[in-house]
């Protein structure tokens, strides 16, 4: 008799967990949320004890994938590190009432481009468990970059005055984006529009160019 | 032991451990408790079901309800000042149970009654509190959905193919075959390949759960039901459905299984593509409505059948329709079901997913199928408003009764529901009448059909709400909205008449097949 | 992992060769994956192993992989007498199990020099025809499920469902009746049969519409399956292909009319062939003659044409002897004989040596969906990897009979 977890143990933790990863986001986006379901309820700024813990969660869960990114060799599940560093991304814009910054976040970076990015890896890589080993002289290096930064940004960071911001709740910052883009950022957007219009063209070109 | 000799290692044997214990010790006691009811009433157990969920869920509406009016509202007009408590996010003012006990009184209960309910009812002054009771409601709401979607494909399939379906468990027509269904998928032994990356196979159906689950923060059932109201509410669930496809792709690739792996492209091309249309067909009514909030959407759809933003205008008549079809690939439901194309590729992407983890993922596909089913409702066609203009209901009062009528019958979740369920009909109806599109056909209906038709019915709505201020345009635009709904209401008739003939004609359309012999048929 | 193979049928086939060499000319070139399309697949239908060599959706080759349901049947044949073997050629092609009995008892009564009465050659053609359509509606269920549309495969179970309660009532079996015996047929008619098969005649032939308007002509059906794996006239006659195969690509040939046996001369009936884009009771665009949509139609006229055959039969059932006298111990004299039916999926034929002896010195015999199968490398070429069921589906192989 060997005392084992039974196969259904793990799936039901894993389930419960499953369910409480599901319930923490959504109570992250709680904490942006703007108009409550009643009136008798008043709407408090960021800042809280609860947001606080929100957040260093969040923030934490983002760095150990972030991490997870470069360590794991294996393409793909770089791409799954990615997707949860992204989404967590997500949640903090969703922490910090950038509603509108989150979703676009999610739909963008998470729907779109780390769709692309799997679809990519999966199309390119020549076996499917393909692993990605780090020379010595590439892990020194990008250790020498990395110190070099963090150490950069610690310098910046304790250096800086942070201006404290009043946190406004009214207004739909949908429509002031709407409208700041098609007015005072107008050119810009523009050119960034022709700009992916012709990447999106050269891309289809590349992709149907025979040798002759 | 074994009298066969097998060349591979056998397992060890199937043990129950302490968790599996409990669940099927809490089956069979439900199981023990309910039997000689339903066995008895099954029909009568079916729908005392589903009210009493209905009841449950409305409620803990009216107690929170009651905690604003009797307490939070009535301290502050007695100007009691709060004591603060730094836990829960927006309301960090709670009023001691001392201080309730006199306003619960004072609300007419009677003093017994309210020393009892002063430590029930502090609580739920928190938001966090009331956030977690509403969160597994939703939860609840979650599970539920699939579950019953997944028995009434079953019935709808079985009536399309001259068959009963499910019939046995649980008496009534079979209504508690999907709980049968998810206890035994639970009690499977839970199967990873050898050769598989475990851990991604193990993850990915989750990553395809928890989005979906998550788009249901969002969907507004109604005013004031919802559990997230964001500004960005249709993005956020665009978004949900838009990353439900990385967990099929990681499965499929994970599976380390060809077939797998040509579902998961299939997926992965087809939802890239398809998420185009799908959100420029969804612009065209947010252009007419000029906001992005849900609950605004719903509220200017109000004045009844001719004002739901779908007979706006033309041009959002189209792009209702572009919208089913382009949802109908984004949730990968037939004809449009290539990355599961049975025929083709064994199961696709969960070709190697059994029990527990396989059950997770239809989870999340009948779930998708319901969201993308409410947002048609709440974008297109009047949301949790019913086809009465709630205009009308002004002059009812506001006694109970004239708010429950209200509820029922001018706008309310279960409106919403009804619409939703609807529209996952539909998608049902299909499935069962339709052979499958190609690969090339998809793609080709998606970049050289659908995406240029969205693009110009985009463009056409930008130019109808502009050309909408001056005012002999909007008398032209009013008529049309009439000839508009006047074709919904037809086709809405037709879809209401097929079905009811279908059902009522069941026996003939049936044939001699054993209908008759089986109990409850 | 049979690469040898795919290598021979490549150097073989030049032209498929240099396909491949214009293709490896591209710029961005995808690697080349090998995969098993069964034996357990579920468009398969059975135990058939296609391995495809496949450049993300497009297949490269199939080469059909078969023998993993062969049985020695045409060995036992060897040991057995004739009305012992009728058994083992049921479980040939088990969805026409009558029109094998009658292949084979055909063939060893004009071996034997025997005569079948008048009223056993009327049942043999009834119950060959009703046989017929239903195999057709298994096939046309089956491509119907193949092409991801469930509901038509269930209406074609129901109607074969009846079909088999006829059999049933006839001879107590449902799959392998083993009815049609040497000499005729093994019992007689029950009473009233003629009448429940009227009955069923007149059910029938109105569904036969709802086929159509629910799969046949369906849009999405005939762009899954029209100019799919289309077989030229030419290229039939070269892999001698038959049945609705042949006369899909356009060729008026049909062994009942051809060579007649069991008294076919005397009915009236026609043999439907395929038809280009555009012809009378066809889709006006969409398809051509020879391509997977047409052999899919052949079978739906086949079965129309069958209904005819019936009530001819049933108005003209004579009266008197099911079967010839003597059936057991017939000694087959030392002479050799091959004779080909018209099975539902082409042309069945037994060759059957005899050596004075009641058993049959040499038995062999010709299936159908053994040789229909063979187009299947030279037709699923350069196709998307969703037209292999559209193609296998249309050729509708049996793996009973394949492999024996």
């Amino acid at each position: 008799m060997v005392l084992r977890l039974h196969k259904l143990t793990i799936p039901s933790l894993v389930a419960v967990a499953g369910l409480l990863l599901t319930a923490a986001p959504a109570l992250a986006l709680s904490a942006g949320g703007e108009a409550s379901p009643t009136e008798a309820t008043k709407v408090a700024a960021p800042g809280s004890l609860f947001d606080a813990i929100m957040f260093y969660v969040v923030a934490l869960v983002t760095v150990v994938s972030a991490l997870g990114v470069c360590i794991s060799k294996n393409v793909v599940r770089m791409a799954v590190w990615l997707f949860c560093t992204l989404g967590c991304v997500g949640l903090l814009y969703f922490l910090l009432a950038a509603t509108f910054v989150g979703a676009i976040q999610f739909i963008v970076y998470v729907g779109g481009t780390l769709v692309l990015l799997i679809f990519g890896v999966m199309l390119t890589s020549k076996s499917p468990w393909a692993r990605y080993e780090t020379h010595p002289v590439e892990l020194s290096a990008a250790l020498v970059v990395c110190v070099g930064l963090f150490s950069t940004l610690c310098l910046v960071f304790s250096s800086m005055r942070w201006p404290v911001v009043q946190w406004e709740t009214e207004g739909t910052a949908v429509r002031d984006i709407g409208v700041a883009l098609l007015t005072r950022y107008l050119v810009p957007f523009e050119a960034a529009a022709v700009l992916l219009f012709i990447v999106m063209v050269g891309a289809a070109h590349l992709a149907r160019q025979e040798k002759k | 032991m074994s009298q066969f000799s097998v060349p591979w290692k056998p397992r060890s044997e199937v043990r129950y451990g302490f968790l599996s214990r409990v669940i099927i010790a809490i089956a069979a006691a439900i199981y023990a408790i309910f039997k000689p009811v339903v066995s008895r009433f099954p029909g009568l157990v079916a729908w005392a079901v589903l009210i009493l969920s209905c009841l449950l869920v409305w409620a803990h509406a009216v107690i929170f309800d009651y905690v604003d009016e009797t307490i939070l509202r009535a301290a502050a007009d007695q100007d009691i000042t709060r004591p603060v408590i730094q836990f829960g996010s927006p309301s960090t003012w709670g009023y001691a149970p001392s201080t309730i006990e006199p306003l619960l009184a004072g609300a007419g209960m009677g003093s017994g009654f309210a020393s009892l309910c002063k430590y029930a009812l502090w609580p739920l002054q928190f938001i966090i509190v009331r956030d977690l009771i509403i969160l597994a409601a939703l939860f609840a709401l979650f599970g539920l959905v699939p579950a019953y979607a997944i028995w009434w494909e079953r019935k709808v399939a079985g009536r399309i193919q001259s068959r009963t379906g499910p019939m046995r468990v649980g008496g009534w027509h079979g209504w508690a075959q999907s709980l049968a269904d998810g206890l035994k998928l639970v009690l499977k032994e839970d199967l990873v390949p050898d050769e598989a990356d475990k851990p991604l196979f193990r993850v990915a159906p989750y990553l395809a759960l928890i989005p979906a689950a998550l788009a249901f923060v969002a969907l507004p059932f109604g005013v004031g039901w919802v559990f997230r109201e964001l500004d960005v509410a249709l993005v956020f669930i665009l978004a949900m459905l838009g990353i439900e496809v990385v967990g099929v792709i990681v499965g499929g690739w994970a599976s380390n299984n060809k077939w797998s792996v040509y579902g998961a492209m299939r997926e992965a091309c087809q939802m890239v593509a398809y998420e185009i249309p799908m959100g420029m067909a969804l612009l065209v009514p947010i252009v007419c409505a000029g906001t992005l909030s849900l609950r605004e959407i719903g509220e200017m759809q109000s004045g009844g059948w001719f004002s739901w933003l779908a007979f706006s205008n033309p041009f959002a008549f189209i792009a209702f329709v572009s919208y089913v079809i382009a949802s109908l690939a984004s949730v990968k439901r037939a004809p449009f079901d290539l990355p599961e194309s049975e025929s083709e590729l064994v199961a696709g992407f969960h070709t190697e997913y059994s029990g527990y983890r396989w059950g997770i993922f239809f989870l999340a596909e009948y779930a998708a199928m319901f969201v993308v089913g409410a947002l048609a409702s709440v974008l297109f066609l009047g949301g949790w408003n019913s086809p009465l203009p709630s205009s009308w209901a002004a002059s009812w009062g506001d006694g109970w009764i004239a708010r429950i009528a209200e509820g029922i019958l001018f706008g309310g979740p279960l409106w919403f529901i009804a619409k939703a369920f609807g529209f996952v009909y539909l998608q049902m109806w299909l499935r069962w009448t339709l052979p499958r599109i190609r690969i090339d056909q998809v793609l080709y209906a998606c970049v050289q059909v659908l995406l240029p038709l969205t693009m110009l019915l985009l463009i056409g709505t930008a130019l109808w709400v502009w050309a909408l201020e001056s005012s002999g345009f909007a008398v032209f635009s009013s008529i049309v909205s009439v000839i508009l709904g006047l074709i919904g209401l037809v086709f809405a008739f037709g879809f209401l008449g097929i079905a009811g003939y279908g059902f009522y004609n069941q026996r003939r359309l049936v044939g001699r097949l054993n209908t008759d012999l089986l109990s409850g048929s | 992992m049979n690469k040898a193979m795919g290598e021979t049928i490549l150097e073989s086939q030049p032209d498929l060769l240099i396909d491949i060499d214009r293709r490896e000319q591209g710029d961005l070139d995808t690697e080349e994956m090998l995969v098993n399309m069964g034996p357990q697949h579920p468009s398969t239908h059975g135990v058939l192993r296609i391995v495809l060599r496949t450049d993300g959706e497009m297949i490269q080759e199939a080469i059909p992989h078969i023998g993993y349901l062969h049985r020695c049947a045409e060995k036992i044949g060897e040991n057995l007498q004739p009305y012992q073997f009728i058994p083992y050629t049921d479980r040939m092609d088990y969805l026409a199990g009558m029109n094998n009995n009658q292949a084979y008892a055909v063939a060893v009564e004009k071996l034997a020099g025997m005569e079948v009465p008048p009223r056993g050659q009327a049942i043999r053609v009834i119950m060959a025809e009703l046989n017929r359509i239903a195999s057709h509606l298994v096939s046309l269920g089956c491509y119907g499920m193949d092409m991801g549309a469930f509901t038509p495969f269930l209406y074609c179970f129901r109607e074969r469902e009846m079909i088999l309660d006829l059999f049933e009532a006839a001879c107590g079996a449902r799959l392998t009746y083993s009815y049609l015996t040497i000499g005729g047929v093994f019992q007689d008619l029950p009473e009233g049969w003629v009448e429940q098969c009227r009955e069923f005649l007149d059910y029938f032939e109105p569904k036969i519409d709802d086929y159509n308007n629910l799969l046949s002509f369906n849009h999405i059906f005939i762009k899954r399956t029209g100019r799919i794996g289309t077989i030229s006239p030419e290229d039939v006659v070269r892999w001698g292909l038959t049945g609705p195969l042949i006369r899909a690509s356009g060729i008026r040939w049909d062994l009942r009319k051809v060579t007649p046996y069991d008294g076919y001369e005397q009915y009236d009936f026609e043999i439907p062939i395929g038809e280009p884009a555009g012809s009378d009771g066809f889709p006006a665009a969409g398809i051509e003659v020879g391509d997977s949509w047409n052999r899919y139609f052949v079978r739906v006229l086949e079965m129309e044409q069958s209904v005819r055959i019936i009530r001819q039969a049933l108005d003209r059932l004579p009266e008197g002897d099911f079967r010839a006298k003597k059936v057991t111990n017939v000694k087959l004299p030392d002479d050799e004989v091959y004779v080909e039916i018209e099975n539902p999926r082409g042309q069945l034929g037994f060759y059957v040596r005899g050596d004075g002896s009641a058993i049959p010195y040499r038995v062999k015999s010709r299936g159908p969906s053994f040789c229909n199968l063979s187009i299947t490398t030279h037709v699923c070429r350069n196709c998307l990897l969703a037209d292999i069921p559209a193609i296998i589906g249309s050729i509708d192989v049996v793996m009973g009979e394949v492999d024996r």
